[in-house]
Parts: C-alpha cells; sequence; structure tokens
C-alpha cells in the first residue's frame, strides 16, 4: 500500500499543474455563472435540472476527466519517466491503481465542487443530489476509461474528444443502441433517479448504471494492468 | 542499423576469459527489429560479476540490448535471462536490476531526494529515505538540496540516475553511457565507483562509445556494432585487435609519384593510390612500422612530407572492420 501512496503523491503534482487546474476551475466558473443567470430567469426546477446535465454531462464532467485521466500514466509514458516506476519489483497492477487514485484525488473536488453548486443553484436538495450522484457515475467512469486511453495511445486526449464530443455528443444522442455505449447515459440516468426529474428518456435503471460503472471501471483497469505488464517501456 | 535481415556473424573472441562461475546474464540468440530495421541480430553472450563494457558507436544497438536486459522491451527473437528468469516477467528479477537509463528526463518537479526515496519506497528498501541520502552523497550531491531536478545541471541529473538506480544494491547494474555529461572530476569518482561495485561482486553493464573510457574501467569488453557482436575480450585484446586492422593513411609530399615508387614495393603496403602530384593513398597491414619508417624512406627519396593522415582511425571505421571480419 505505501508503494502505492508513494507514486500516487508523485503523480498528483505532475498531473494537477497550475494550467490545468486554472481552465478546468474556469470551465467550472462558467457553468456556475450561467446557472446563475438560469436562476434568475425564473426557470422551473425541471428546466435547470435539464441545464445541469446538459453542461455537466455533456462539456463539463468528461472533458474534466478527459484533461487529468489521460495525463497520469500518458505523461509518464511521453516524458519516457515510466520506467523509474515500471522496473520496481511492485505488481503493475499497483501502478495503474496508483494512477487512479491520483486521478480521483484531483478530480473529486475539481468535478463535485462546481456541480455541487450548479445542483444547489436550482434550490432543491434532490437536484444537489442528483447533479452529484450523476457527476460521481461520470467521474467514475470517464476516469478509468481514460486513464486507460492515456496507456494506450499518445494521442489520447485527441482520442478522447473525438469519443466525448463525435461519440456521445452526436452519435448517441441518434441511435438508443449508441446511447447504451456512452457514458454520459448512466451519469445522466443516475441523475434522473436521484433527482426526481427526468433528464433522460428512459433512463436505464438504477441497478443496471451501478453495473455499467462498475464493468466499465474494472474492464478498463484490467485493460490498463495488462498493457502496463506487455507494453514496451522507453 | 542494419537492414533486414543480415547474415549472423560469430563473434571473434579476443582472449575471452573462462566462464568459472554461473552467469547473472544469459542472452541467447538475441535478435531486436523495429519493422524493417534490425537493431540488435543473433547476439549471444553471458556475463558474471564484474563490470563489462559495451562499446559501440552510436545506433550499433548498445542501448536496445541493455533495455531487453533489464526487460523494458522484448526480444523479437532470442531469450534474455537474468538470474535465470526473465526480467520483463519475473518481479524478483527486477528488484535485483538497477538502471540508469540514457534518456534525461526525470520528475522534473521532484527534489533529488524525493525522487531517490521513492526508488528506495517502490523497491522496499527499509528506511528509504536514509538510505536515499547516503545514496545521494556516495555520487557527491546534496540530499538536502532543495531544487527541483528541473534545475539541475546534466551531469547532476546523471548523478540523480546512479542514485536511484544504487539505492536497492542491485545486484545487477546496467548504466547506459552513465559517464555523458559529467565534468572531468565527475567522471573520474564515477568511474571509481563503477569499478569499485564490480569489485565488491555486482555485475555491471556499461555501455559506451569511447574508447579510452572503456579502458578506464579496466573491464571484460564486448564490441557491439551494427546489431551484433563484434568481439569479445579484455581491453588489451581489442586494442591489440583494432590495430592489427589494415590502416588507410593519405600522405602530402613534394613528389607524390616518386614517394609512391618507393613505397610499392615495400612490405606491408596492401595498396596504393596516386591521388595527384602531391598526395597519395596509402594501405598498410602494419600501422606501426609504417608510421615508424616512412620519415626515412621519404628522405631516401629526397621526397619532402607535408601531411600524414590517417583516413579511418575513427572508431566508426573500427567498428565496421571488426563486423566485417
Amino acid at each position: 500500500m505505501s508503494a502505492i501512496i508513494a507514486m500516487t503523491k508523485r503523480m498528483i503534482p505532475a498531473v494537477a499543474t497550475r494550467g490545468r487546474l486554472l481552465t478546468m476551475a474556469l470551465v467550472g466558473g462558467i457553468g456556475i455563472a450561467i446557472g446563475i443567470v438560469l436562476r434568475r430567469a425564473d426557470l422551473a426546477v425541471a428546466d435547470l435540472d435539464q441545464f445541469v446535465a446538459s453542461f455537466g454531462f455533456t462539456i463539463f464532467v468528461p472533458l474534466v476527466a478527459l484533461v487529468i485521466s489521460t495525463a497520469t500514466l500518458g505523461s509518464l509514458r511521453e516524458d519516457k519517466t515510466l520506467i523509474y516506476l515500471w522496473l520496481r519489483p511492485i505488481g503493475r497492477w499497483m501502478i495503474a491503481a496508483a494512477a487512479i487514485l491520483a486521478g480521483v484525488v484531483v478530480l473529486l473536488p475539481l468535478i463535485l465542487i462546481p456541480m455541487g453548486v450548479i445542483g444547489a443553484i436550482t434550490g432543491e436538495t434532490d437536484s444537489i443530489v442528483g447533479a452529484l450522484g450523476g457527476s460521481l457515475v461520470g467521474l467514475v467512469s470517464y476516469l478509468f476509461v481514460f486513464t486507460m486511453l492515456g496507456l494506450f495511445t499518445q494521442r489520447a486526449l485527441a482520442w478522447g474528444l473525438l469519443y466525448v464530443l463525435v461519440w456521445e455528443g452526436i452519435i448517441a444522442g441518434f441511435s438508443q443502441g449508441a446511447g447504451q455505449l456512452a457514458i454520459r447515459t448512466y451519469a445522466r440516468a443516475a441523475m434522473s433517479h436521484l433527482s426526481g426529474t427526468e433528464v433522460i428518456v428512459d433512463p436505464p435503471a438504477g441497478s443496471t448504471v451501478i453495473i455499467v460503472t462498475v464493468g466499465v471501471a474494472a474492464v478498463s483497469f484490467l485493460a490498463t494492468t495488462w498493457r502496463l505488464n506487455s507494453m514496451t517501456v522507453d | 542499423m542494419t537492414a533486414v535481415p543480415p547474415p549472423p556473424t560469430p563473434a571473434v573472441e579476443a582472449a575471452a576469459p573462462p566462464p568459472p562461475r554461473p552467469s547473472v546474464l544469459q542472452v541467447t540468440n538475441v535478435s531486436k527489429w523495429f519493422g524493417d530495421v534490425v537493431a540488435v541480430s543473433d547476439v549471444s553472450f553471458h556475463v558474471q560479476p564484474g563490470v563489462t563494457a559495451l562499446l559501440g558507436p552510436n545506433g550499433a544497438g548498445k542501448s536496445t540490448l541493455l533495455r531487453m536486459i533489464a526487460g523494458l522491451t522484448p526480444p523479437s527473437q532470442g531469450t534474455v535471462r537474468v538470474f535465470g528468469e526473465d526480467p520483463r516477467s519475473d518481479r524478483a528479477t527486477r528488484g535485483r536490476i538497477g538502471i540508469v537509463p540514457q534518456q534525461e528526463s526525470l520528475f522534473q518537479e521532484q527534489r533529488a531526494l524525493d525522487f531517490v526515496t521513492l526508488a528506495g519506497v517502490l523497491n522496499g528498501v527499509p528506511d528509504a529515505e536514509a538510505q536515499a541520502r547516503h545514496q545521494l552523497e556516495v555520487v557527491e550531491l546534496d540530499p538536502d538540496d532543495t531544487r527541483p531536478i528541473a534545475t539541475f545541471s546534466k551531469g547532476m541529473r546523471q548523478r540523480v540516475k546512479f542514485a536511484q538506480a544504487l539505492i536497492h544494491g542491485p545486484s545487477l547494474l546496467l548504466l547506459d553511457e552513465p559517464l555523458t555529461g559529467l565534468d572531468p572530476r565527475q567522471r573520474i569518482h564515477m568511474t571509481q565507483l563503477i569499478r569499485s561495485l564490480g569489485e565488491s561482486g555486482v555485475c555491471v553493464i556499461v555501455s559506451s562509445h569511447v574508447l579510452e573510457e572503456v579502458e578506464r574501467l579496466g573491464s571484460d569488453v564486448m564490441v557491439i556494432a551494427q546489431g551484433r557482436m563484434a568481439a569479445r575480450g579484455d581491453f588489451h585484446g581489442i586494442r591489440e585487435l583494432m590495430d592489427d586492422r589494415p590502416h588507410r593513411i593519405r600522405i602530402g609530399a613534394s613528389d607524390a609519384r616518386r614517394l609512391g615508387s618507393a613505397l610499392v614495393a615495400r612490405a606491408g603496403i596492401t595498396g596504393l593510390t596516386v591521388v595527384d602530384d602531391h598526395s597519395l593513398v596509402v594501405d598498410t597491414d602494419d600501422a606501426p612500422v609504417f608510421r615508424r619508417s616512412i620519415a626515412a624512406l621519404a628522405r631516401d627519396a629526397a621526397v619532402t612530407i607535408n601531411e600524414v593522415q590517417p583516413l579511418d582511425d575513427d572508431l566508426e571505421s573500427v567498428f565496421k572492420y571488426l563486423v566485417g571480419r
């Protein structure tokens, strides 16, 4: 365990650079500002919830998770310092676990605080819980998937953006089948169940949301570990 | 690097010592290729405790070989065994390897002490920080230096890499061009450190493209060129092998034709080309004798020599010759 914590401590400052934190906080701030404007326009709670889901699960959560998660292992690979973790007598899963832990430490405040504030703007407790619950589902899935992506490709940011913008943003909107393969579907579903507002039509059941989220995380984690075991390290 | 597929060339053994002890490292018929380019071609050797140098020009395949030994990349063909195990998959074996890679990148925002301590923690070293302090002192760095590694000079980074490689007391130490960036005093210090590690029973493999560096390490030498093992032996054996090869020498003279006529019948001259009235190129298989005799020969022929210039004394030419034998 001390090895995982030691690696996590090393990864956090490397990932949470001032530039990244300020940019992500700025995006969250823009969301909060828009939420305040909408609130003053006397929109219904359901409409405000719809904004929370649209902004949060289409732009904010995936974008922040993408930038941070792809950097945890991806930056080590790119700057050729992975060797200093890889060539140690530890299980390679521990390196993956440290990357996930570092991602959690950085992403939790970076995502949950703005999303909690945006949810609170509606003034409804259920909306806050829904925003936080949906964010948590999105955070976990995106974190594991994008951490894996950072290790598999040197253009993780570009591929991640392609997934978020094209697959989730366009294709998943047209087809229900494709929607089942979009993380944001489950984040929205979690918010729907927790807030009681229908921010997605015909949301998957709560148990499905949990199973899919855990499944995505587990498969991504196994793939990351497999990749660490089989890759060539520069 | 060599285009595929080159025929395997048997290594030239120059006074190779017999293997009295079990090998730390066994490399058997190892090749590594990247697409159409062969980086290492059918290399086999074993290494025992002590210092062994991998000598070869840049791009010869030394780093690729070291990376395969460390398990960082798998061989395309053949096997690498460290203490009888595959270093890529055996966790315990990884714990017995220390490496100073060639790349400069380190965890830039960290202090040297934190970086080396992390290496200790991951290697399961008890009281890793105290050990990290000790190792930094061994390489003559200040453990209490609060500056991030990003501000360090190339030589300081090199020493940080050394410290992290030594912290767990490795049995196999892989050093890829370890003296690069060090000032002369540090080179001497590091050379002594490498020698003492070898004498204490650590198996140290050092890659270098500088013959004089290898000489100072007093090591067994493996010459790698064009991805192949060109020669192996102690330094003096390799040195002799290099000196005994044919040499090509350009001579500038007042009358190249007359000097050429005087030279052509001499023993040891295997080729002669008059380039122009004042220049000729001589091939000789006994360069030391040629150098000693050329002045007297020119005097006897009433020719003034302006220049004697070896054309193939660089290491590149030496390695090419060894590979082509």
